[in-house]
Parts: structure tokens; sequence; C-alpha cells
């Protein structure tokens, strides 16, 4: 099954907006915390926890699954394949695991959006979820940008199901391959 | 060019590339040390998880 041209162009665009903007989207989210975690401004802080609830809930949820949908019909209507090159499969479980891990975050986040609704924070309220939110930022970031690097730079390598997928391709006659 | 990109890897035998095999070790002790952070209570939640740790520390005075 492979994509018309117009159509992968479409898809194409989608999936790298989602994903940039993915991106783009958990840099912010990082600032946030890091605000929140070193501003000496009371407001500040209440505002910073505000802002990344919605931040998460609103653009990097939605941003994070839009990929997961793009991305495998990008490579399944290609012929490039889902599961045939190694940085597929990597760029694929990269984006599992940051959305499973996003979700889980999810329920500490309102519970810091919810304390800095309700009282006012010092410095030294909820230090340790405080630091996890800016660990796990940190860290989603870092995978993401690690995701980018595997599309621009798609280092070689076919999984066994790609390699007999290609030695298949290759031992059928061309006069049958025309015809299928 | 750029067609080295979009062309299969070729080969007669199979064989795991290096950089496949560097990171599948890099992500492995990464989980190991990531679980045995929590295993020790050491992780930067605080003890039990995500959630009991974010109650824990609410209930603090």
């Amino acid at each position: 099954m492979t994509m018309t041209r117009g159509l992968r162009k479409f898809v194409l665009t989608a999936h790298v907006t989602f994903a940039v903007g993915w991106l783009g989207a958990v840099a912010g989210f990082l600032a946030l915390a890091v605000a929140g975690l070193t501003s000496q401004d009371a407001q500040m802080v209440r505002a910073a926890y505000l802002a990344m609830e919605l931040t998460a809930r609103f653009v990097i949820v939605p941003l994070s699954f839009a990929p997961l949908l793009t991305g495998p019909v990008l490579s399944l209507g290609t012929p490039w394949g889902l599961f045939r090159h190694y940085w597929i499969l990597a760029k694929l479980l990269i984006t599992i695991l940051s959305t499973i891990i996003l979700l889980v975050h999810m329920q500490p986040i309102s519970y810091m959006a919810g304390a800095a609704a309700e009282t006012t924070l010092s410095s030294a309220d909820l230090r340790e979820p405080r630091i996890q939110l800016v660990v796990a930022a940190g860290a989603g970031l870092l995978a993401l940008l690690v995701a980018t690097a595997l599309s621009v730079y798609k280092p070689r390598g076919l999984t066994p199901y790609g390699w007999r997928k290609q030695h298949e391709q290759r031992t059928v006659p061309p006069a049958v391959d025309a015809a299928t | 060019m750029s067609q080295t990109h979009t062309k299969p890897d070729r080969g007669s035998t199979y064989s795991t590339p290096r950089w496949v095999k560097v990171s599948a070790i890099i992500v492995i002790v990464l989980v190991l040390l990531f679980v045995i952070l929590h295993l020790t209570g050491n992780s930067l939640g605080g003890p039990g998880g995500h959630t009991p740790s974010i109650e824990y520390w609410l209930q603090q005075p």
C-alpha cells in the first residue's frame, strides 16, 4: 500500500508539524517548570504551575497523540514500512514511551496546579515534586530531540523483519514482481 | 548523495548495527537505574511513586 505523492506530502507536513510542535511545547513547559522551582516571586510560581497544567492538558497531550497516528500512517504508506528499519522503530518506541510518561505525570501536574491555586507556595514547599517535574520535562525534551535527530540522520540498519522482506523482494523474479 | 539515505541496507548476512546495540545498552542501564532508585526510595518523586509522593508532600505541615 503506497500513498500518492500529494497525500504523502500532506501527512508528512502534518507529522512534522505535530512532532516539532510537541518538542516546542515541552521546551516551554520546561521553562515554566524551572521558573516554578527557582523563582522567589510567589505570583510567578503560582502562574507557572497554573500555566503548566493548561499547557500540558490542552497542548502537549494532544500533540503527543497526533504523531502516534501520522507516524505509522506515513511509514506504512511508503516503502520505508513501520518495522523494517531500526530508526523508525526507535522513533515509535520513543513516542509511545514519552506519551505514557507524560500521562503518568498529568496527575502530579494537576496536584501542583491545585496547590498553587489554593495556597501561596514558598520556595521550600513541595520541593521534590517540583524537581521531579523539571527532570521529567528535561528528559522528555531530550527524548524528543533524539527522535528528531533520528528523522534527519536516518541511521542505517534493517530489523530482522526488514532484512527478510528485502531478501524476499530481491528473490522474486521481475515478471512476477511486475504482475503483482 | 541523498540516495544513500533512501536505499535500503544491503548485505548477504544479517547483523544488528552497532548504534542499535549501543542505544539498547544505554536504555537498559537507564531503566535499571530508574528501577533501583524507585525501589530504594531515592527517586526524585519521593517514596511510593508519583501520585503518593505528591500526596505525601501535600500532607506535610
